[in-house]
């Protein structure tokens, strides 16, 4: 007759068993999408969950979204082919395609060939709204703030432009400047009045205005930068080898083929803050790869 | 005779029974009295009940005019305990220690000071060597002292205490007969006039008989009990019998 | 006699001196706006969202924090008892008669550990991509060396002279090293393997906030974007679980130091991990974390010798380690002082419970959250990140504090408060002083963990090395990578051997050390 022990040994080992069977049990080939995360969690699964479901239903494969929460994580995530499709801002998809030879650019928002950032400013801070470039001067010894460090519009084109204009990284006041994380973030920590003034993607800040989560007597835009490529929509070299030939230019016809005629499609592109997705092209990014690789964001 | 502590009608439940049953005393001030009795009859019981430290469930304890329930800072710091098993800081070194005995009439500030660096040394110093111990050892830390040194050290933060009554708890409890003896006179003669010349009242608890006759009183406790309250010389063979006998 | 001679009370209070600078610096970029954040904030508490949408995903998000820590939890205990056997000295010295192979896993087993988990995370995501096993993996290295490094001190402080008699009597190595240590090491396993779970807890919390999953993902990005609502939800689920947590395990290491029976308990202990690590499985399984996905193995392209002397010469190298040590030392500070002053000034019955909630709150909610959070009130400074690295630790170690004070008798406050002396000096001298080189003790480690975490706060406040670190990470520069976590773990390593001579230092005088501040390391 077994002892006390003996007997958990047993038990423990069946327990064990089962539990490393229910794992292995996974067959179907996944379109696995993701995306950079720039809007709040909420807003993120709502528009994925939407999108892979009108995808799965137009692609006839099972989609899955899978959440990442930072930018780099994303760009890993592609690199090491853990992500199939993913929607990438400027920098993050240059990062992302140079570390992946042969990924391709598959479709931008409307809105993405000229996208714009805004310089919003804290009404207490004594900044006046810019009427040039050159003015950004004004920002020389105040508390500024980026978004995320890896962000296009709420980090690199903004500094881009700053040191067009002559302000240095150091100038500002602590001797550098902030990075909330978000857009939302930028938003938020100007108007609190913890930055003096900050830089962020312009259609973060529409959507805000039109949500009434601004405050115009405490933060309001200084200048509109000039327009360049932003978001595209990333695929891996491999997906026609994966899911049969022709599934590449497929999802792109798809996805450029969202109307807003129809409703489910309308709801995504009403989350996407665009009225259709374009054809896009590699050669729209060479302005940022450049950019990025002056500011030592691209190695 | 001024009354300085009164204990009536003072009942303590444990759950073996009552450590204290219905004490009914007054000690005045100027009294040496002699605390006596067989292990567990009840004297630190009693002791604890006249600083206030144990509360009695049943009954009063009078200080002065105050009950021992709600004392202020200022009348506890009057009444000044030697306890059993001393309660020195081993962390802090002996000038610190005897410090504490000042603590009532300082601030928090001090007590800070005070951990920082031992202040008030000479006020300390005084102490020690009202105690036979050298100054040298000031600096030294308690953990690192002798048993002996241990107790004198505890003395002395009593002495910087200024208490008017003291109560020791079987000082001479683990002392060869020699060293008790010489810390027994110690406590007599060093110890009971405060400052400005005035006696100080004692109640000690102990064990040796050869000791009651440098006592006024002798109180004697048994199973809770006050079994015997009278002036030491009364005390004959008969009444310890009585004390230690079996019940 | 005119030097200070600063005694072990003192010496813990006079850390919270560096809450001046950083409260001044805080209270200076103070702002009317973060004012209305503030007390949006403090109203959301009592009002959680309870929207389907966000309740589902923090629970679902709990699920997954949970499980990833009961298993990174289990798999680290178990590999540490491994390792940690095979690192004591005693083990080798009875098998082969030398004790040099010992030394050489225990040095070895140092650099895992001076490595913080979150790096250990993004390290792997790099690597391997994105997969639950990133999370588990990244708890698991250190904590196995963590764990090893407790077992394999135990079993060499343990007194030899039963194992030699043993060995005189003619008993196998095995058998004599099993009766003769066995017994001693059941509670000393058992408190200290159930204390890491609540660490692993906490770690995979602060994983989930730099996006690898679970509860603090949620937190992250509700925080992130000023849903305070959403964030009480994922704050009061994971607090729940946190307290139920720390009470059942409390209960645990109760009703176990009533047997005596080492051996039976070590058993129990395995067994208990066997089948917790195999439960974890499914229940990833359930909540839709698929451990079965294949790993993607990208290893990262290794940087050629001239890239990383580059590295190091574009390094601003002084600037970046004085601001870590700077930072380091602010939050240390706050860290080891607060809790015995907030005791000090406010010792009473109620004051204390208070004290305890907070410590509470503060051990719960996660270093870089508080520094955002902070951030909203205050400009971004090196005085933040000490502060919310300060906030976390002192919820560590009041809590510490507290249960030391609780073991303790309180003859001397009675003594000291009969004498007269005021709540506050009495609680000092007569409460404190018991328990102060104990709780040095513990500090110089905590100062090591707070080295380590400096990692989590730098990229928020902007400064020292760990910041430096994720911009490289983010630039995807692998030779500044790698040299700054050599010069990290360089740092670490030396400081631990600082902090263990201190450690010494504090203990070494006390022939008893309670065993709570033997077995937190």
């Amino acid at each position: 007759m077994p002892s006390r022990p003996d007997r958990a040994l047993v038990l423990t080992a069946l327990i064990c068993f089962f539990g490393l069977q229910s794992c292995t049990n996974q067959t179907k080939q996944t379109l696995r999408i993701g995306a950079i995360p720039d809007q709040n969690p909420e807003r993120l699964n709502r528009l994925y969950g939407l999108l892979s479901t009108e995808l799965s239903k137009e692609l006839n494969v099972p989609v899955r979204y899978k959440a990442v929460t930072n930018y780099p994580a994303a760009v890993s995530a592609f690199r090491t082919d853990s992500l199939d499709l993913v929607w990438f801002g400027g920098l993050t998809g240059v990062q992302a395609r140079l570390q992946k030879p042969g990924a391709e650019v598959i479709a931008q928002r409307d809105i993405d060939a000229k996208f714009t950032s805004v310089f919003i400013a804290n009404t207490k801070s004594g900044i006046k709204p810019l009427k040039n470039k050159s003015e950004l001067q004004q920002l020389n010894g105040k508390r500024f703030t980026f978004g995320s460090e890896s962000s296009t519009s709420g980090r690199l084109m903004p500094q881009h432009f700053l040191q067009q204009a002559g302000v240095q990284m150091n100038d500002f006041s602590g001797g550098k400047p902030g990075f909330s994380g978000s857009h939302d973030a930028t938003i938020a920590l100007v108007q609190s009045g913890s930055f003096d003034a900050g830089a962020l993607n312009e259609s973060v800040w529409k959507s805000a205005r039109k949500n009434g989560r601004i405050d115009p007597a405490k933060v309001k835009v200084i200048w509109r930068t000039p327009p360049y490529a932003d978001y595209h929509w990333l695929a891996q070299p491999n997906l026609d080898k994966k899911f049969g030939d022709g599934f590449t230019e497929k999802l792109k016809y798809t996805l450029t083929g969202l109307k807003k005629s129809s409703k489910s499609q309308a709801k995504i592109l009403e989350l996407f803050g665009a009225s259709s997705f374009v054809d896009a092209d590699q050669n729209q990014y060479i302005t940022i790869e450049t950019i990025g690789r002056q500011l030592g964001k691209i190695q | 005779m001024r009354r300085l502590l009164e204990i009536k009608g003072v009942f303590v439940h444990s759950i073996r029974g009552n450590r204290l049953n219905d004490i009914n005393l007054s000690i005045s001030s100027g009294e040496r009295v002699a605390l006596v009795g067989s292990n567990g009859s009840g004297k630190s019981s009693l002791l604890a009940v006249a600083n206030g430290t144990l509360l009695p469930d049943l009954g009063k304890v009078i200080w002065k005019d105050y009950s021992t329930s709600n004392l202020g800072q200022r009348q506890r710091k009057e009444i000044g305990t030697l306890w059993q098993d001393l309660r020195l800081v081993e962390e802090l070194n002996v000038a610190q220690n005897i410090n504490c005995g000042a603590l009532a009439n300082r601030n928090l500030l001090w007590s800070l000071a005070n951990l920082l660096k031992p202040i008030e040394l000479n006020a300390c110093s005084e102490c020690l060597q009202k105690v036979g111990l050298s100054t040298s050892i000031l600096s030294a830390m308690v953990s690192e002292l002798s048993g002996g040194q241990r107790q004198r050290v505890a003395i002395a933060r009593l002495l910087r205490q200024k208490p008017e009554l003291i109560l020791a708890d079987e000082p001479l409890f683990s002392l060869d007969p020699i060293l008790a003896e010489e810390i027994l006179h110690l406590f007599l003669d060093n110890t009971m006039t405060s400052d400005m010349g005035e006696e100080r009242t004692l109640l000690m608890s102990l064990h040796q008989p050869s000791f009651f006759r440098h006592f006024d009183r002798v109180i004697a406790l048994k199973s809770g009990r006050v079994v015997f309250d009278q002036p030491s010389e009364c005390l004959d063979d008969e009444a310890l019998a009585l004390i230690y006998g079996s019940a | 006699m005119s030097r200070l001679s600063p005694t072990p009370p003192i010496l813990s209070l006079l850390p919270a001196l560096a809450l001046l600078p950083v409260l001044i610096s805080i209270l200076i970029s103070f702002h009317n706006g973060g004012a209305t954040l503030l007390w949006e904030f403090i109203c959301a508490a009592v009002h959680p969202s309870i929207q389907a949408e966000v309740v589902q995903s923090a629970f679902r998000g709990i699920q997954i924090t949970f499980s990833t820590a009961l298993l990174s939890w289990s798999l680290s205990s178990i590999f540490g008892i491994c390792l940690g056997i095979a690192s004591a000295r005693v083990v080798w010295e009875t098998f082969l008669g030398k004790s040099w192979p010992a030394t050489v896993i225990r040095r070895l087993l140092a650099i895992p550990r001076s490595i913080h988990e979150l790096l250990w995370g993004l390290l792997l995501l790099q690597m391997v991509g994105l997969s639950p096993w990133v999370a588990i993996v990244a708890i698991v290295i250190p904590y196995t060396s963590l764990v090893a490094r407790v077992v394999s001190d135990q079993l060499d402080t343990k007194d030899r002279r039963a194992l030699k008699g043993l060995k005189q009597a003619g008993a196998g190595s095995s058998s004599a090293l099993i009766t003769a240590l066995g017994p001693a090491m059941g509670p000393v396993l058992l408190s200290y393997v159930g204390y890491r779970l609540e660490c692993a807890l906490r770690g995979a919390t602060v994983l989930g906030v730099f996006g690898l999953g679970g509860i603090g993902t949620d937190l992250q990005l509700a925080l992130q974007s000023l849903q305070f609502h959403d964030v009480w939800t994922a704050l009061w689920l994971l607090a729940a679980v946190m307290f139920s947590l720390e009470q059942i395990l409390s209960l645990i290491r109760g009703y176990f130091k009533l047997s005596k029976n080492g051996i039976w308990q070590i058993t129990t202990i395995l067994i208990v991990l066997l089948i917790l690590c195999a439960l974890s499985i499914p229940w990833l399984n359930a909540v839709d974390i698929d451990l079965g996905e294949p790993l993607h193995w990208s290893p990262l392209p290794l940087p050629t010798f001239y890239e990383l002397i580059d590295a190091i010469h574009t390094l601003p190298w002084i600037q970046l380690i004085s601001s870590t040590m700077l930072l380091t030392v602010l939050a240390a500070g706050i860290a080891i002082g607060t809790p015995p002053l907030a005791m000090m000034l406010w010792p009473s019955q109620l004051g204390i419970a208070i004290q305890r909630i907070i410590w509470g709150l503060l051990r719960l909610m996660p270093t870089p959250l508080t520094a955002l959070f902070l951030m909203l009130f205050s400009k971004p400074s090196l005085a933040v990140a000490a502060l919310a690295l300060g906030a976390h630790n002192i919820g560590v170690m009041g809590r510490l504090l507290k249960e030391g004070l609780d073991q303790q008798s309180d003859n001397h406050l009675k003594a000291l408060s009969a004498a007269g002396a005021g709540t506050r000096s009495a609680w000092l001298y007569g409460c404190f002083s018991g328990q102060s080189r104990s709780y040095l003790a513990y500090a110089a480690y905590r100062t090591d963990v707070i080295l380590r975490e400096t990692v989590v706060v730098g990229m928020v406040g902007g400064t020292g090395l760990g910041w430096q670190l994720i911009e490289s990470l983010g630039s995807f520069n692998w030779a500044q990578v790698i040299v700054l976590i050599a010069v990290f773990t360089a740092l670490t390593l030396i400081g631990e051997a600082i902090t263990d001579r201190l450690r010494y230092h504090w203990t070494g005088s006390t022939k008893k050390l309670p065993m709570v501040v033997d077995l937190q390391s």
